[in-house]
């Protein structure tokens, strides 16, 4: 019976990352990669998964270490342990995403600065134990994800009117001679949509009385 | 002080936790990457030379170099990377190939800023076609754009120079000197391009150029007088073609300078000319 409620906190968690705590929608965290690299739908999942990896390891780290952990020098310590990710992961996007590397420029390395992973180890990871932080890392990590993948694919069919540009999968949604709406593609067009978006999300949310 | 002495630990135990994660990665992801770096720029070297399969880096007067090898070790070209000239705009920088005969097969604008819609037709395809495949030689034919004379001219006379520079650096490259003792006597006729098509008359006595004539010109005549017969006394006096082309007219003393090269060129070949005075 113990394990069975165990799994349910587990699950819980990560629903709760992907739903209710969702970063993008719901807390508005690290809009800054939200809207600079979601033009397309690659660059936008790469981002989203290069960003749960780093957090799901961060997470783990600091919440094992969190009882050796001075409060004074917590946030130095966490910051070094999420850089030293944040370079592991941008040193293999370089050698086996090159192209994917090169697309997400300096939002790699300003993963370190992304409030939500500092947000989830001062929030959650520095409190709680090893393996709810882990499901924590994993629900909020696929919560960016599935954000950063809805916003990027708006984005690119109505911005370049392509799916999937720049894998082996592209298709053009409208057809070649489709004209697309570039401002999509846009900066301005990243704030327009993701607008949109926070506005549906709140409309469900207010329908399905998610609080 | 126990205090600051366990915050300072702690610190560093978490620094040296991430330097040895970070030094292990590093030592596994860096000769992936250098490797991909390397095929990266083969693939943009083979745009150039399809058939390189090793490269060698060298420098020379603050540039450098790549000598592109193919699969035998055989020398197949050189390319100049991040060079620099000033245009008219300003600095550009570009990279140039050149193949083992010392002959352009291509260049790359890297930055410039030469007027847009003017200046920057260097680089444009119809601008740089006109360099594929000419020789060191043949690099005084190409023509400047009119519109656009300094742009070009800067660019043509940067490419000439450096190609030349890599001919002589790693090509062998000997330019042909004309031995004027070895001609017979007689009055040779040579052709040539100042601004426009040239031809001159050159008469050789006891192996010295005696009398330089120009026989056939369209040059703007004002300029044509500041050149003849300032250049021919020039090179009639140092009896060489090695001659100081600054006069006013470049255009037209090089032009000068090259028709009597041809007229000179063809009487070593034909062994005295056709119109030899001293068959008699």
């Amino acid at each position: 019976m113990k394990t069975m409620s165990n799994m349910n906190i587990y699950l819980q968690d990560i629903s709760r990352g992907i739903v209710r705590d969702n970063p993008t929608f719901r807390l508005v965290l690290g809009m800054c990669p939200t809207l600079a690299v979601t033009v397309y739908l690659i660059n936008g999942l790469g981002m989203g998964l290069s960003t749960a990896v780093v957090l799901i390891c961060s997470n783990v780290v600091i919440s094992a270490l969190r009882r050796y952990i001075p409060d004074q020098v917590r946030i130095p310590c966490y910051i070094v342990i999420i850089a030293t990710f944040v370079t592991v992961v941008e040193m293999l996007l370089k050698a086996f995403q090159p192209k994917l590397y090169a697309a997400l420029g300096v939002f790699i390395p300003l993963i370190v600065v992304n409030c939500i992973i500092l947000g989830r180890a001062e929030a959650f990871a520095g409190k709680k134990p090893v393996l709810r932080s882990l499901f924590d890392g994993i629900g909020i990590g696929l919560g960016f994800t599935v954000s950063l993948f809805i916003l990027s694919a708006l984005r690119e069919v109505i911005g370049s009117g392509t799916f999937l540009a720049d894998t082996a999968y592209a298709v053009h949604v409208f057809g070649e001679s489709f004209e697309p709406m570039a401002v999509f593609s846009q900066p301005a067009g990243a704030f327009i949509a993701l607008g949109l978006l926070l506005g549906l999300t709140n409309v469900i949310f207010k329908k399905l009385k998610i609080d | 002080m126990r205090n600051i002495l366990r915050l300072t630990l702690t610190l560093a135990a978490v620094s040296i936790f991430s330097a040895v994660i970070l030094a292990v990665v590093n030592s596994w992801t860096e000769p992936i990457i250098a490797e991909r770096q390397l095929q990266d720029y083969l693939e943009s070297v083979r745009l150039y030379f399809p058939d390189v399969a090793d490269f060698e880096e060298k420098e020379l007067e603050g540039n450098l170099f790549d000598l592109v090898y193919d699969d035998s070790g055989n020398l197949i070209g050189v390319i100049g990377k991040n060079l620099e000239y000033s245009g008219y705009g300003g600095p550009v920088v570009y990279t140039l190939a050149v193949d083992q005969s010392a002959a352009i097969v291509g260049y790359n604008i890297v930055s410039h800023s030469e007027t847009p819609g003017l200046g920057d037709i260097i680089t444009k395809p119809e601008f740089h076609d006109r360099f594929v495949g000419k020789t060191l030689e043949e690099l005084d034919t190409v023509d400047t754009v009119s519109g656009a004379t300094v742009s070009t001219s800067a660019i043509i006379g940067a490419i000439r120079g450096m190609t030349e520079a890599i001919a002589k650096a790693f090509l062998d490259y000997e330019e042909e000197v004309i031995d004027i003792t070895q001609v017979p006597d007689g009055t040779y006729r040579g052709e040539g391009t100042g601004l426009k098509p040239m031809a001159v008359e050159v008469t050789v006595e006891a192996g010295r150029i005696v009398k330089i004539e120009v026989v056939e010109q369209d040059e703007t005549p004002t300029y044509f007088v500041l050149s003849y017969p300032l250049i021919a006394d020039r090179i009639i006096e140092t009896q060489s073609l090695d001659v100081d082309t600054a006069t006013g007219a470049t255009f037209s003393a090089t032009g000068i300078v090259n028709c009597v090269k041809d007229a000179l060129t063809k009487a070593l070949e034909q062994g005295g000319g056709e119109e030899s005075e001293d068959d008699e």
